[in-house]
Order: structure tokens, then C-alpha cells, then sequence
């Protein structure tokens, strides 16, 4: 978790990922940080987040970032 | 003869009643109750007693009510400036002193944020005004009175330094773009808009006026939808979208995110894209997956109301490909003009100047820059004939289509040489795998900069600039980013850039 809020900080440091519970939802991460994010995990993680992954569900908070995060390296 | 927008509307509520005018995700209004929302909101600010001819600002949430709403100040017999309420506060606050307006209406959501800014005027909260209000005692007289060159709107121009330049355009330009416009698309009362562009947007102009005009509906796409693209193109088909007007960033981010991926839009018979020089990886995915589609590349300034020229697009775009910009709309009048003020010979370089009734009234309580910007044709001696210099370089191709060649602004002297940014910026989208980039000159360290996103490296990019530019042309520091940083308007935010120089 840290090293992802490490990636999350370095995109967007004015949001306080802790606590926001929609990211998404609430228009706090636009299309370009989604684009930058995804290339960061991407690289970071070493996995490969499909268009389909790319729903709010899957970027509304931190927890849900690391969880597909999870779940894609398992694959 | 259609003098004022209100004798669309007043048109569209005759033959389309029911029919639905806009629609966001939530909600939407027919013909008749956006006709209603705007007597309410005109009404409300006579009661407040506003001056017909006054701004008032709107600062709306992208919804129905919004557009509505600029009718509704309309009605009044003002203008409206709209504001978008996620720009920087500094911004704002710079936009409200150049306007001056009495009066300020807020969507309810955005109300904490307009009351820091240090407003002036009466603020009023646009859900407690439809509560309250009474169509009823609309007064259509100081509406009626208007003449067609009577102000709109006052749409801000984001991006340039410096004290922010607010551009008028009267209820005739619009009018003669939309016709423009729809001279080239064809829309009728089945048609349906997805709109993308911030409503406070000149680009938006089509989305909230082309229903008007032709009985065609209008959705505002929700704003996280372009960062979704499952969500994005699954609206579009649920709502039907057939016409798309969209910023090249638009059109490009749907690309980029996969949107295809997920679904392919139905019904989709037109886009036309404006804004900036359009990927020719962007454009591409779109005509592989849509090739029944129409393509249309626009361009053109706020100054000269939304697009001046339009190029349908009936090439496959390839990595090499530079769409023209085309040819002048209908109400449009193109002219180029060299550093004397003479015509260029043909196929030489000059400055885009516009001129015809589509141009602004020039920039709000700014009358030195509005003096620079709009000048006396040089080539007319006999009669007032006003243009606006574009201050972007344009040519006239062998086939009589034109080509846009960039910034005149842009231009640098480097080691020497003059070069033109732009067109290393052109050069570097040529690379394979080079999505979007920007050119920019340290003029301090006299360095050249490209900045880029794309799956290209770096070295591939200096070894094709080595291979086809001379030595000065070669950008020395050539730095790859995963996007790069926009203005709210879509264009790429230079400033932060420049922060970037090490």
C-alpha cells in the first residue's frame, strides 16, 4: 500500500487519498490522471490494465487501485 | 429574418414541444420546459431589476439547467458570461473583475466556492430561482428590443498570460455559425448531440444551439465518463448518440483509454473535431472501427465565433498524413497576408485573417487589444472592412485547400536560425509510436525541448529528427511524460511545461 500511495502522490499531490472514497465518482481523478496512473501501475507492478479494468469500481479509492492491482498480478 | 437566438427557440417550442431539448444523466428537458426554466430565470433577474444589455454571470454544473439557464439571461434581455467553477480561483477571481457583472447565478453545488471569490454583485442559487420563480411574469419587451448584433455571450480565452481576454460575440455570429455548421452536417429533429465540451466552452456553442436550429437533442456526457471509457461509449449508445463535436483531446483520450475496446458506438454518423492538430493514431482508431463515419476537421479562434473552415476528411490517416484545414464556411472570409500586408504569392506562407459578420465585437471593456486584434482589411482602401488576425500561419495548397502551419507567436530564433516550433512539433508526430508532444525554447540556455507521450523512446526520435532536419532543429532535450499537462479548454498547458526546464 505504501508504494502505491507513493505513485497516487506523485500524480496528484494536492488529494488526500486516505480518506477519498470516490476518486472517480466524484470527478476527483480526470481522464488525464487516469491515463498517467494507469501507465505508472502498469510499469510499476509489472501487469497490463485492459480498457475493461478502467471502470469506477476499480479507481473510486486507493483500496480499490490496490485491490485490482492484486488481482491482475495474480493472474 | 431570425434576429435573436429566442426566435429559435421560440420556433423549436412550436414544432418540437415534447420533443427533448437536452438531457444529462440524470434528467432532461423538452423544448417546452426549457423554454419555461428560461422564462423563469428571465423573469427573476427583471424582478431583480437587471439591465438589459448587462452581463450576468452563470457558473452551472453540467447539467440541463445550464444551458437553460444562459436562455434564461437571454430572455432578460442581458448576456451571459459563463465561468467554469473548477478553473484556479486566482483565474476566476481575474474573470470576474474584467466582467464587472451585477449579478452571478451558481448551481447550488458550486455555491461554497463562487462565495470566495470576493463577487461584487448579488449571487443567487440557480435550484432556488426554478423553485420560486413564475414564468408568468416574464416581460418579453426588453428581448424584442434587441438588435441582432446585440452581445450573447462572453466566453473567456483560457490559456494566455496575463490578464484574461473575454471575447463578445453577438446573437447574429452565432447564429451564422450554427447555420454554417449545420450546412455542412445536415442534422435534423432525429439527430442527437453527445457533448463534451465544458458548457462554459466555445466548443459546447454546438451543443446547446444546433438543438435549436434544427430540433436535434443534446447530451451532456457526465465528466469522469471521458476518463471511463467502458461508461463513455456504452452512453453513447444508450442515448443514441449519432453527431459528436468534440475537442481533438476528446477524441484522442477515448483512443488512447481503449474506448473501442469495451463497445463501438451504433449509431454514430458524424464527428467533428476541433481544438488542436489531431493525432494521426487517435484519428486512425476511430475511422478503423467507425468507417461508415463522417470525419470533419475544423478550425478556427473564438474571435471568429467557434471554426471558420472545415475539411471533411475522406483519407485514411496514416503517420505521415497533415490534414488541411480546408475551406471557409459559408459566412466566413478567409484572407491571407504576408509581413507587408500583401497577399503571399500562391502557395507562400501568410497570417489566417477572418473577416464577415461572424466576427467578435472584439474584447470586453479592452479596447487597445480589441484595436490590435481587429484591423482594417489592408487590401480594402475603399470601405470599412474589419478583420481579425489569427496570428496563425496558413497556405493555400495546389488542390486551393488550406493548410495550417502554425503559431506566428511560435516562431524562435535559434543559434541563428529561425525556427517554427510547430513545425517540429508536426515533425515529431510524424515519429511512429509519438502520441502528443510540445516543442518549447529555453530562450535562456538556448535549448530546444520536445516533450512527448508515446510508447516511442527517445533515441528513436533524435535519430529520425537527425536523419531528416538540420542540426538546429534537433531538440536537445527530448523528455517523455505519460500525458501531457492540459489547460481546462483541452490544449496542452505550456506554462507547466516550462516549469519542467532543468
Amino acid at each position: 500500500m505504501e508504494e502505491l500511495m507513493a505513485i497516487l502522490e506523485e500524480i496528484r499531490p494536492d488529494v488526500d487519498f486516505e480518506t477519498e472514497k470516490f476518486l472517480v465518482k466524484d470527478g476527483i481523478l480526470d481522464s488525464f490522471d487516469i491515463i498517467s496512473l494507469v501507465g505508472a501501475l502498469n510499469e510499476e507492478y509489472d501487469i497490463e490494465i485492459q480498457p475493461v479494468d478502467l471502470v469506477p469500481e476499480n479507481f473510486n479509492s486507493a483500496e480499490a487501485i490496490l485491490a485490482l492491482v492484486t488481482r491482475l498480478q495474480d493472474e | 429574418m431570425d434576429r435573436i437566438v429566442l426566435n429559435w427557440l421560440d420556433r423549436a417550442v412550436q414544432q418540437y414541444k415534447d420533443k427533448t431539448a437536452y438531457m444529462d444523466t440524470e434528467r432532461s428537458l423538452t423544448f417546452e420546459e426549457a423554454d419555461r426554466i428560461s422564462r423563469i430565470v428571465g423573469a427573476f433577474l427583471q424582478g431583480q431589476g437587471a439591465v438589459p444589455g448587462s452581463p450576468v454571470v452563470v457558473m452551472g454544473a453540467r447539467s440541463v439547467y445550464t444551458p437553460a439557464c444562459f436562455l434564461g439571461v437571454v430572455r432578460a434581455g442581458c448576456f451571459y458570461a459563463p465561468a467554469d467553477a473548477e478553473m484556479p480561483a486566482g483565474r476566476l477571481r481575474q474573470i470576474l473583475e474584467v466582467i464587472d457583472a451585477p449579478y452571478m447565478i451558481v448551481s447550488r453545488m458550486f455555491l461554497e466556492k463562487a462565495q470566495e471569490l470576493g463577487f461584487a454583485g448579488k449571487m443567487f442559487v440557480l435550484e432556488e430561482i426554478l423553485e420560486q420563480g413564475d414564468p408568468e411574469s416574464y416581460d418579453p419587451g426588453p428581448a424584442e428590443r434587441m438588435t441582432d448584433n446585440a452581445p450573447l455571450y462572453v466566453i473567456f480565452t483560457s490559456g494566455s498570460t496575463g490578464k484574461p481576454k473575454g471575447v463578445i460575440t453577438s446573437h447574429y455570429s452565432l447564429m451564422c455559425y450554427i447555420d454554417a455548421v449545420q450546412s455542412v452536417l445536415g442534422l435534423d429533429e432525429t439527430d442527437v448531440l453527445g457533448n463534451q465540451a465544458p458548457l462554459d466552452y466555445i466548443a459546447a456553442v454546438r451543443d446547446i444551439y444546433v438543438p435549436l436550429y434544427t430540433g436535434a437533442s443534446s447530451v451532456i456526457i457526465p465528466k469522469n465518463e471521458f476518463a471511463m471509457p467502458d461508461r463513455l461509449f456504452r452512453t453513447i449508445n444508450e442515448k443514441g448518440v449519432t453527431t459528436l463535436c468534440w475537442s481533438t483531446a476528446g477524441l484522442e483520450i477515448a483512443a488512447r483509454l481503449g474506448a473501442f475496446a469495451c463497445e463501438v458506438p451504433q449509431k454514430l454518423r458524424r464527428v467533428i473535431f476541433s481544438g488542436a492538430v489531431i493525432s494521426n493514431k487517435a484519428l486512425r482508431t476511430w475511422q478503423d472501427h467507425l468507417p461508415e463515419t463522417r470525419f470533419i476537421n475544423q478550425y478556427g479562434p473564438t474571435e471568429a465565433t467557434a471554426s471558420c473552415t472545415w475539411y471533411e476528411v475522406k483519407e485514411k490517416a496514416e503517420e505521415d498524413t497533415r490534414l488541411p484545414i480546408g475551406r471557409p464556411y459559408p459566412h466566413y472570409k478567409i484572407i491571407l497576408l504576408d509581413e507587408q500586408g500583401k497577399e503571399p504569392a500562391p502557395g507562400q506562407p501568410g497570417e489566417i485573417c477572418v473577416g464577415g459578420p461572424v466576427l467578435a465585437l472584439g474584447y470586453y471593456k479592452d479596447p487597445e487589444r480589441s484595436a490590435a486584434s481587429f484591423v482594417q482589411n489592408p487590401l480594402n482602401t475603399a470601405y470599412r472592412d474589419l478583420i481579425y488576425r489569427t496570428g496563425d500561419l496558413g497556405k493555400y495548397r495546389e488542390d486551393g485547400l488550406l493548410e495550417f502551419l502554425g503559431r506566428m507567436d511560435r516562431q524562435i530564433k535559434h543559434l541563428g536560425h529561425r525556427i517554427e516550433l510547430d513545425e517540429i512539433e508536426i515533425a515529431a508526430l510524424q515519429v511512429k509510436d509519438v502520441e502528443e508532444c510540445c516543442a518549447l525554447y529555453d530562450a535562456e540556455k538556448s535549448l530546444l525541448y520536445l516533450f512527448y507521450s508515446g510508447q516511442a523512446t527517445a533515441k528513436e526520435i533524435a535519430l529520425q529528427f537527425r536523419a531528416q532536419m538540420p542540426a538546429f532543429m534537433v531538440p536537445r532535450k527530448i523528455k517523455k511524460l505519460d500525458v501531457l499537462p492540459k489547460l481546462p479548454n483541452g490544449k496542452t498547458d505550456m506554462r507547466s511545461l516550462r516549469e519542467m526546464f532543468s
